[in-house]
């Protein structure tokens, strides 16, 4: 700490902090406009000029210069605000004055400084500028006529975001912002340069025009897509979410969202959206009274043979009352899609460390020495995520090594090492880096005490970098050097992401990472650990709650197959939507045929909801109030935003009604079921709505490890066919974003990536409707040629209903598919 | 003093009003002369053929009684303009502020002052009512 004077105030700051850093710590305010605390300090617009003593008065940048031991500094002398008067009136002189129709009006910096010191007349003249508008895309405006040069825009695309769309053009007088060869904006449409611009030159399109902002309500929430748990806040109009605020100092990503965050709300206020329960009659579903619905579901719930299914977004409250309303009915058999297809948290982890949950936060990113992602998917599943990872690499000099059966952008971060591996081979590919540790000795002092060591080392005598080198596609020396390099950092952090549509990444590929967080001794400590990230907002929550098959229940594919048979007579899904998002359409579809009951509370008809014979309406995270548990266990509490859209009902209030209709006790709010959550759900103890505040708070995990020597299966390698990789996109999460219009402007169909050489070999050109055939079925899809896979893979996203990608995947670790025109 | 005086002179002035002309405005046979100045209904200024309004906000924001409702939408040119305009002139105060706030001299208020009506849907005024008759 160093000691100083600002405004004659006796202060102290860190030593590394910049003045204005110091000022803002002790309440002083000094106007910035070309600053960002997740930027690095950059000085250009001058606005923040203070006086320094020791520096004989001379007016220096508060943003860029660093605290001295003993500096005295003055921030507003009338020489300062005659000085900042002068370079408000420089930037006004260019600037046109169109507050009335900019939508940035009432929120602008420049706007609000101009105010702020008055500057109603200019000594200068000059002309205008007369820069085309870009009005060409969807999601973002650019009106470079308004941009002040501040280069936050330009500086966020690189230094966060790492994809570098933004820079400034020519020198002097012309400068300006503008994409390369001064072209469209083609980027991922995060949003951030957006968020950051302080004046109107980046504007929001879906936004544009919609409401002025001081007419908004802010209400802040919790991001309802993936599992990182970005907090935002929307913006509220006439019982409508019109937008999404960006508020510097939200969260731990400080105000970042990704895409979806950002532009994928529309949902919330989709007129597609369900505004009244339906009930099958005469073959239609026609619209019933709630009551009617309800006692239909109730008298269906009380006949026994009941299984359900449930998306995890629901809150952790609707979790437990649904998992109270199976018991009533009977029956042990549900499962969220994390039971399913994220047995690496619930089985996996469970095994290894004793709790279903991951040992690190994300916080642990930017502090740790070397990051090893399992999938490069990471950043397409968890944007927000990715900006720490890019972060982490790009200021914090951290490494990062890569195992992943595509490229992905990750592997373009400086210093990134990726291993690509053939698909499947993953959990053999890190037995092998295991037992090179083993091998070479680089484990802990203690691993060898740990449960399950002997008989570990016993099952990996088979997985030398030689023989796993083969399979995976690999070499072993690259094999050998990876494992050096996790044993070797002094803090490692492995991350990878769970999903419906990662088949692969199941229970022993967790425990194959957490093997070796345990025999290097990386586990329990600040910057390492396994963060083992859920797809979905809630999938933690779910995972805690206890919602997924145990006690003798069934999991979702099983439950599938009992429908199929005749042993599930009801079956009440709760705003999943299997028969697009889970594997095997028709294996799903033959299912949902059988029962003789189909029950489904969802926001929209989705597919699955037409096949029902009761249609509940939910609603969205928007009008309830609950909590969701992040991919790191951060507790966070949210509030509604606006009154529910028709007659829609919560599912909270849902599951009340049933379970009283069942002849049970439901808890009188969802703060009375939090406070049963509290008292029950390990880690959860002391918590309630008022102590998690804005910030949530995190469940401890309390980690026992044992060893256990992960089975692997070898992948069958089918010749002549194709390798299909089924997955996330970055704009999409679930299904539930196709009904955000931001997500369906950028991305707004199914497609197969398929990479050059198998173009070529294929004689596809770019958008060749390609027919993709595996043993399960075939669909149509356009091809999407792509330099990130290697030959013989071929990718598709899963989240379109149009596309139907899960009549071809099976659900197998590898679905082998040919591709013909 | 007589008690019977002050009668008669109270009748004299009653008798005397008689025989003078009125000095009341005989409305509805007559009709008065507001002063330009007179805050009646509102009208939105034209030009160039179209209502000078941009949709800033400023006069919804502004007004006491939150009679006002504007609703922008991006034109042909990208341009902003109000898709809707609504007065409610039974809320109305007649107030001015929708007037001063306006940047851009789009509303202004007219002498026009008889909004007596029936139905109170016949007060609110849409665009098409205020728009300035030419
Ligand atoms: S939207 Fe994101 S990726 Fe695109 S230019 Fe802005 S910051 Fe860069
Ligand atoms: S567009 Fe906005 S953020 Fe970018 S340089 Fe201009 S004013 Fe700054
Ligand atoms: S990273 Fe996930 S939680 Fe954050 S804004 Fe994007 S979708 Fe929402
Ligand atoms: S005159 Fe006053 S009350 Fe009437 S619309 Fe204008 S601002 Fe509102
Ligand atoms: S203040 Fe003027 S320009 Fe703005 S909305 Fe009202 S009438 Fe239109
Ligand atoms: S904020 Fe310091 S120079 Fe711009």
């Amino acid at each position: 700490m160093v000691n100083l004077t600002i405004d004659d105030k006796q202060v102290t700051a860190p030593k590394t902090a910049t003045i204005y850093e110091a000022a803002k710590l002790n309440g002083i305010n000094i106007p910035i406009l070309c600053h960002d605390s997740k930027l690095k300090p950059f000085g250009a617009c001058r606005m923040c000029l203070v006086e320094v003593e020791q520096m004989k008065g001379r007016q220096i940048p508060a943003c860029t210069t660093p605290v001295t031991e003993g500096m005295i500094i003055r921030t507003s002398t009338p020489d300062i605000v005659k000085a900042r008067k002068m370079v408000l009136e420089l930037l006004l002189l260019n600037h046109p004055i169109d507050c009335p129709v900019c939508d940035k009006g009432g929120d602008c910096d420049l706007q609000n400084l101009t105010y702020e010191y008055q500057v109603s007349a200019n000594r200068f003249t000059d002309e205008k500028f007369q820069h085309e508008i870009d009005y060409n895309n969807p999601l973002i405006e650019r009106d470079m006529n308004r941009c002040v040069l501040c280069g936050k825009c330009a500086r966020i695309c690189d230094e966060v975001v790492s994809f570098g769309a933004l820079t400034f053009i020519d020198r002097g007088i012309e400068t300006k912002i503008g994409c390369e060869f001064e072209g469209a904006l083609n980027c991922e449409f995060c949003g951030s340069c957006v968020s950051v611009c302080p004046v109107g030159s980046l504007l929001a399109r879906p936004f544009k025009f919609k409401a002025r902002f001081w007419a908004l309500t802010k209400q802040k929430s919790v991001c309802g897509y993936c599992g990182t748990g970005c907090n935002l806040t929307l913006g509220v109009q006439d019982n409508k979410v019109l937008t999404t605020i960006y508020d510097a100092e939200q969260g731990f990503h400080k105000g970042l969202l990704c895409a979806r965050g950002r532009f994928g709300y529309q949902f919330i206020n989709n007129d597609k959206r369900l505004t009244k329960p339906m009930v099958r009659k005469d073959g239609a579903l026609r619209e019933a009274s709630w009551d009617e619905a309800l006692q239909f579901v109730a008298g269906r719930l009380k006949g026994g043979n009941v299984a359900a299914l449930s998306t995890a977004r629901l809150t952790n409250e609707e979790f437990v009352l649904f998992k109270d309303l199976m018991k009533l009915a009977g029956s042990a058999s549900y499962d969220h899609s994390a039971g399913y297809a994220h047995s690496a948290l619930t089985k996996g982890l469970s095994r290894s460390f004793g709790v279903a949950a991951s040992t690190a936060t994300i916080l642990d990113i930017q502090k740790s020495d070397l990051l090893l992602v399992i999938k490069t998917d990471a950043y397409e599943t968890h944007p927000v995520v990715g900006f720490e990872i890019n972060q982490a690499v790009k200021n914090k000099g951290v490494k990062l090594s890569i195992l992943s059966d595509k490229r992905g952008k990750l592997g373009k971060l400086p210093g990134a090492k990726t291993l690509v591996h053939a698909p499947g081979t993953e959990i053999a590919l890190l037995n092998a880096i295991t037992k090179v540790i083993l091998d070479e000795k680089l484990t802990a002092g203690t691993a060898a005490s740990v449960a399950g060591f002997a008989e570990l080392e016993r099952a990996l005598s088979d997985f030398t970098p030689e023989a796993v080198a083969g399979q995976t596609g690999i070499d072993a020396a690259s094999i050998v050097q990876f494992a050096r390099d996790y044993a070797s950092a002094e803090k490692a952090l492995i991350i990878f992401p769970t999903g419906l549509a990662y088949p692969g990444h199941n229970a022993d590929l967790a425990s194959a990472a957490a093997n070796l967080a345990i025999l290097t001794g990386k586990l329990g400590t600040e910057g390492s650990g396994v963060l083992c990230m859920a797809e979905k907002n809630n999938s933690q929550g779910a995972v805690d709650m206890g919602f997924y098959p145990a006690n003798g229940g069934k999991d979702a594919g099983q439950i599938l197959e009992d429908c199929a048979s005749g042993s599930v007579k009801t079956l009440f899904v709760a705003g999943e939507n299997p028969l697009v998002s889970y594997p095997d359409r028709s294996k799903v579809s033959a299912a949902l045929d059988k029962v003789d009951c189909l029950i489904v509370s969802d926001l929209f008809l989705s597919e699955t909801a037409a096949m029902a014979d009761v249609v509940l309406p939910a609603c969205s995270f928007a009008e309830k109030e609950g909590t969701f548990t992040s991919v790191d266990r951060r507790v966070q509490y949210f509030k509604p935003a606006i009154k529910k859209v028709g007659l829609s009902k919560s599912d909270f209030e849902i599951f009340s009604v049933l379970i009283n209709l069942l002849g049970g006790q439901a808890p009188a709010s969802p703060a009375a079921a939090f406070a049963d959550i509290a008292a029950s759900a390990p880690g959860y103890a002391g918590m309630s709505y008022a102590k998690l505040g804005e910030e949530g708070a995190f469940a401890p995990v309390d980690v026992k490890p044992a060893l256990v020597a992960p089975a692997v299966v070898r992948p069958t390698v089918e010749q002549g066919k194709l390798a299909l990789l089924v997955g996330s996109v970055l704009y999409h999460c679930g299904t539930l974003s196709q009904y955000g219009e931001g997500p369906m402007y950028v991305c707004p169909e199914g497609y197969v990536e398929i990479s050059r050489a198998d173009a070529a070999a294929h004689k596809v050109s770019e958008g060749d409707l390609l027919t993709v055939t595996s043993s399960t079925g075939s669909t149509q899809l356009k091809a999407r040629i792509s330099p990130r896979l290697p030959a013989g893979v071929v990718f598709a996203p899963y989240h379109f209903e149009a596309a139907q990608v899960n009549t071809i995947w099976s659900g197998a670790a590898v679905t082998w598919v040919t591709v013909g025109k | 003093m007589n008690p019977i005086t002050p009668i008669i002179n109270g009748l004299k002035i009653t008798l005397s009003h008689m025989f003078k002309k009125p000095i009341t405005l005989q409305y509805p046979d007559e009709r008065p002369k507001v002063a330009s100045r007179f805050r009646g209904l509102h009208a939105l200024n034209v030009s160039h053929n179209k209502a000078k309004c941009v949709a800033c906000y400023l006069c919804p924001t502004v007004c006491p009684a939150k009679c006002i409702t504007v609703e922008a939408a991006e034109d042909a040119n990208h341009d902003k303009y109000a898709a809707k305009y609504e007065i409610d002139m039974l809320r109305c105060i007649f107030c001015g502020y929708c007037v001063e706030a306006c940047p851009v001299d789009a509303v202004r208020m007219t002498t026009t002052f008889e909004l007596a009506n029936y139905r109170r849907e016949d007060f609110v005024f849409g665009k098409e009512r205020l728009l300035e008759k030419k």
